[in-house]
């Protein structure tokens, strides 16, 4: 049962998120901020991690960076979400070392597809 | 000297006077010349006269030696002042007799020799001699001598009546000439007097009062006619001077304007890109809001539908289902204007990259099955044998045909979609043609007019009937003008439509205003092509699943890719694109690795390209001496494929540099719709 760590800000998007992972059959752990989201990857060590970029205390990309510079937490496969249409947001994700992204609103197939096929990888 | 700076005035009175008194004086000499010398004459005559009476009467007293008688007779000359010796000698020279009217002898007037006959000047004295005979016989000499009193006298009365004369008429001659020396001088000082009034007040208006027709008449009519030229050459001076005036006036009042409304012009500009960025600003934060509770709509409505599937209550699914459909409309409507609005703002830029066409209509096809599903449709795909690679934004070409078949899609029902792919050559340039033909309802020839605007749809009742935002055709329309390319569409209602898109098969991003030169162009083309293509990597593979793979995995690390299924498309496109690098397999159909890697070596152009081998045949050392400069045995080792293309990346920093430098902001904007596509792509596979 993989493990998913879902840095999300926006309560209902976390909490829809979360449980249609989990219906998925997904563990799913939650942070609603960067700082927050940086602790519980480096206790939780999980599979996967779902990254909002738009994040209050500490930014998406920042916590990316954060987790790709460290030997324990580079190989956990990121993908950024970003809710902004404008570009340069993908782009600053993918600079920080995402492994990929997905713009929201999030289409549930192929957000799951592409954690597929990271975890799929990842083994 | 002196002279000549006297007054006109003075000089003309002095001339007159001089001229007169030296006439006067000279007549005047002349004739107390003439008269003194006559007098002179006269005089002389009288004594001889005198000598020869007293000689005479004389004579018979010197003959009988009577000397009182002779004294006696010379005496008698106390009756003439003027003579003042009288002395009678004898032959042998003896003085006889005698007469001194001062009463004393005075000897040293007396001859010192006594002369025959006749007269002379001596020291102021007139002297005669005189022969005094006696019946013929010379008997002794008579000699007399005078002062010439009376000449003296005249000569003396007459110098000064001369000087008297002179004077007065000199002061005749001041009084008259000063009188007419006016006729000369007046006009000439009023003429001065005119000439410094003018000069002094630079009134040319003032003019000389001509008196007399003579020349200096004519000297003020030319000195007149010369200011009234002056004059009007002054008043036209002024004039001008005027207008002149008049006219900087003007001018520095219109640079004044033209400045104030430049600056308004400037302020206007600023506050019209102030409130651009705003509106760019607010649409950002804008869409980021709607998409916020948009996501949790769609969220929520798909996790209920899936729940209440498994629930059981089959009749809220399709309600849940509207939910979603309703929020992805929705979300297509955010997407739609907020492309439209980046258009409008110029905010919509252009990456270009090569691309594979057939690839691109392969995913788009394979996209859109479920939407000819749904109304029963079936999609013919036709792409002409010489099509192969564009160099276009891909992101914009997947939307362009994304529009073009989900309207088919959606206006045709139980009918036949085609996509015709091919490659046009007009003048001489090379356009990729998609033609989207479909047999559904067809558009109105009203309806035609307003297709590619903005928020018009055919008809009201076709948003009601089949949905959609009225955006999709205005965008694609927007899209293909950005590539400088050409949209139009064929249709008769009831008879289905046909849209046919022309882009150029090389898209060039206009930098300059100006056009250049055809052969700079093509230069600049070329250029950018290089430019675009240093970072391009070459997958030649012939199984799809490893393409795809490859090609996912070094887009993440930032590579464009262009794949091909077979040895000879490989080649091909290598000579066409000159990539970084190339992968290539060594187990293909027909034309195998080892035979592409040959001939890519022995291509003096291509020889310089890197060639990675990616295969499971174990011949390292044949591959390396073929010239292939890495060998990777499959299944590959990510990290050992990523260490050896970063090997090859053209410093990164400088393309970051080259892409700034296009001035089109979202120059990533094509790395991440490859992304998307990339996940496209693999979907379809697992389908």
């Amino acid at each position: 049962m993989p493990k998913i760590l879902l840095v999300e800000d926006n309560e209902m998007n976390r909490d829809m998120l979360s449980r249609r992972l989990q219906r998925k059959g997904y563990s799913v752990v939650t942070a609603e901020d960067g700082e927050k989201g940086l602790s519980l990857a480096r206790s939780e060590t999980p599979d996967l991690i779902l990254m909002d970029i738009s994040l209050p205390v500490m930014s998406g990309w920042e916590v990316t960076r954060l987790l790709k510079a460290n030997e324990s937490t580079r190989h956990i496969p990121i993908i950024a979400l970003t809710a902004h249409a404008w570009v340069t947001d993908r782009e600053k994700a993918i600079e920080a070392g995402c492994d990929d992204y997905d713009t929201k609103p999030v289409e549930f197939g192929r957000l799951s597809e592409k954690m597929e096929n990271l975890l799929t990888v990842k083994k | 000297m002196i002279l000549q700076n006297l007054s006109i005035k003075r000089k003309l009175t002095l001339i007159t006077m001089l001229t007169s008194s030296i006439a006067l004086i000279l007549s005047s000499v002349s004739f107390l010349v003439y008269d003194l010398v006559s007098f002179r004459n006269l005089l002389r005559q009288d004594l001889v006269t005198q000598a020869e009476i007293i000689g005479y009467n004389s004579a018979g007293a010197m003959e009988f030696k009577d000397e009182p008688a002779a004294t006696a007779t010379l005496s008698a000359l106390t009756a003439k002042e003027d003579i003042i010796t009288a002395v009678l000698y004898k032959p042998d020279g003896k003085m006889f007799a005698h007469y001194f009217r001062t009463n004393r002898a005075n000897p040293g007037f007396l001859p010192s020799h006594l002369q025959e006959k006749g007269y002379r000047f001596e020291r102021g004295y007139l002297e005669v001699f005189q022969e005094v005979t006696m019946n013929g016989e010379h008997v002794g000499t008579l000699f007399l001598q005078s002062d010439m009193r009376q000449w003296s006298l005249r000569a003396k009365r007459y110098a000064s009546i001369l000087i008297i004369f002179v004077l007065v008429s000199g002061l005749f001659a001041l009084f008259v000439s000063s009188k007419l020396q006016g006729l000369i001088s007046k006009p000439i000082l009023h003429l001065e007097d005119t000439m410094r009034m003018v000069s002094s007040n630079k009134n040319y208006a003032i003019r000389a009062v001509k008196t007399y027709s003579d020349e200096i008449g004519r000297l003020i009519d030319g000195f007149n006619t010369m200011l009234s030229e002056i004059q009007q050459r002054d008043t036209a001076l002024q004039s001008t001077n005027g207008e002149l005036k008049t006219r900087t006036q003007e001018l520095e009042e219109e640079v004044f304007q033209r400045k104030q409304a430049q600056e308004e012009l400037l302020n206007a500009k600023h506050a019209a890109e102030e409130a651009n960025r705003a509106k760019s600003t607010f649409l950002a934060n804008m869409s980021h809001e709607l998409r916020t509770p948009l996501n949790a709509i769609i969220g929520y409505s798909e996790m209920l539908e899936e729940e209440t599937r498994d629930t059981g209550k089959v009749e809220n699914v399709q309600d849940l289902k509207k939910i979603q459909t309703a929020g992805k409309h929705l979300l297509s409507l955010i997407n739609d204007v907020l492309d439209l609005s980046k258009i409008e703002a110029g905010k919509m830029g252009l990456h270009l990259e090569a691309f594979d066409v057939s690839q691109v209509i392969e995913e788009m096809v394979t996209t859109l099955q479920p939407a000819a599903a749904k109304n029963a449709n079936s999609i013919h795909v036709h792409v002409a044998e010489n099509v192969t690679v564009m160099k276009a934004d891909i992101t914009k070409v997947r939307q362009i045909l994304f529009n073009l078949l989900s309207n088919a899609c959606k206006f045709t029902d139980h009918g036949a979609i085609s996509v015709d792919v091919d490659q046009i050559k007009v003048g001489d340039r090379e356009w990729i043609q998609f033609k989207v033909s479909d047999t559904g309802i067809g558009i109105s020839a009203k309806q035609k007019e307003n297709l590619f605007h903005e928020f018009a749809q055919a008809d009201a009742s076709i948003a009601r009937k089949y949905g959609g935002t009225g955006l999709g055709l205005a965008i694609t329309h927007r899209f293909v003008q950005l590539m400088k390319g050409q949209i139009n569409v064929e249709s008769e209602p009831g008879q289905g439509a046909t849209f046919t898109v022309q882009l150029p098969a090389q898209v060039v991003i206009e930098t300059t205003e100006s056009a250049p030169s055809k052969g700079a162009g093509d230069a600049s083309a070329a250029f950018s092509e290089t430019k675009t293509n240093q970072d391009t990597i070459l997958v030649i593979d012939d199984d799809p699943s490893v393409r795809d793979l490859m090609s996912r995995f070094l887009t993440k690390l930032d590579f464009r890719v262009v794949a091909a299924r077979n040895g000879e498309e490989g080649f091909r496109l290598a000579k066409q694109i000159r990539p970084l690098l190339i992968t290539l397999d060594v187990v293909m159909p027909e034309c195998d690795g080892w035979t592409v890697l040959n001939r890519l070596k022995s291509d003096s152009e291509l020889a310089e390209i890197p060639v990675i081998m990616v295969t499971v045949v174990d011949n390292e050392a044949r591959g390396l001496d073929l010239g292939a400069s890495s060998y990777l045995i499959k299944p590959v080792e990510r990290d050992r494929l990523a260490v050896l293309v970063e090997k090859h990346r053209v410093a990164r920093s400088s393309t970051i540099t080259d892409a700034n430098a296009v001035p089109f902001a979202y120059v990533a904007d094509g790395k991440a719709g490859r992304k998307i596509a990339g996940t496209k792509v693999s979907r379809t596979r697992r389908n």
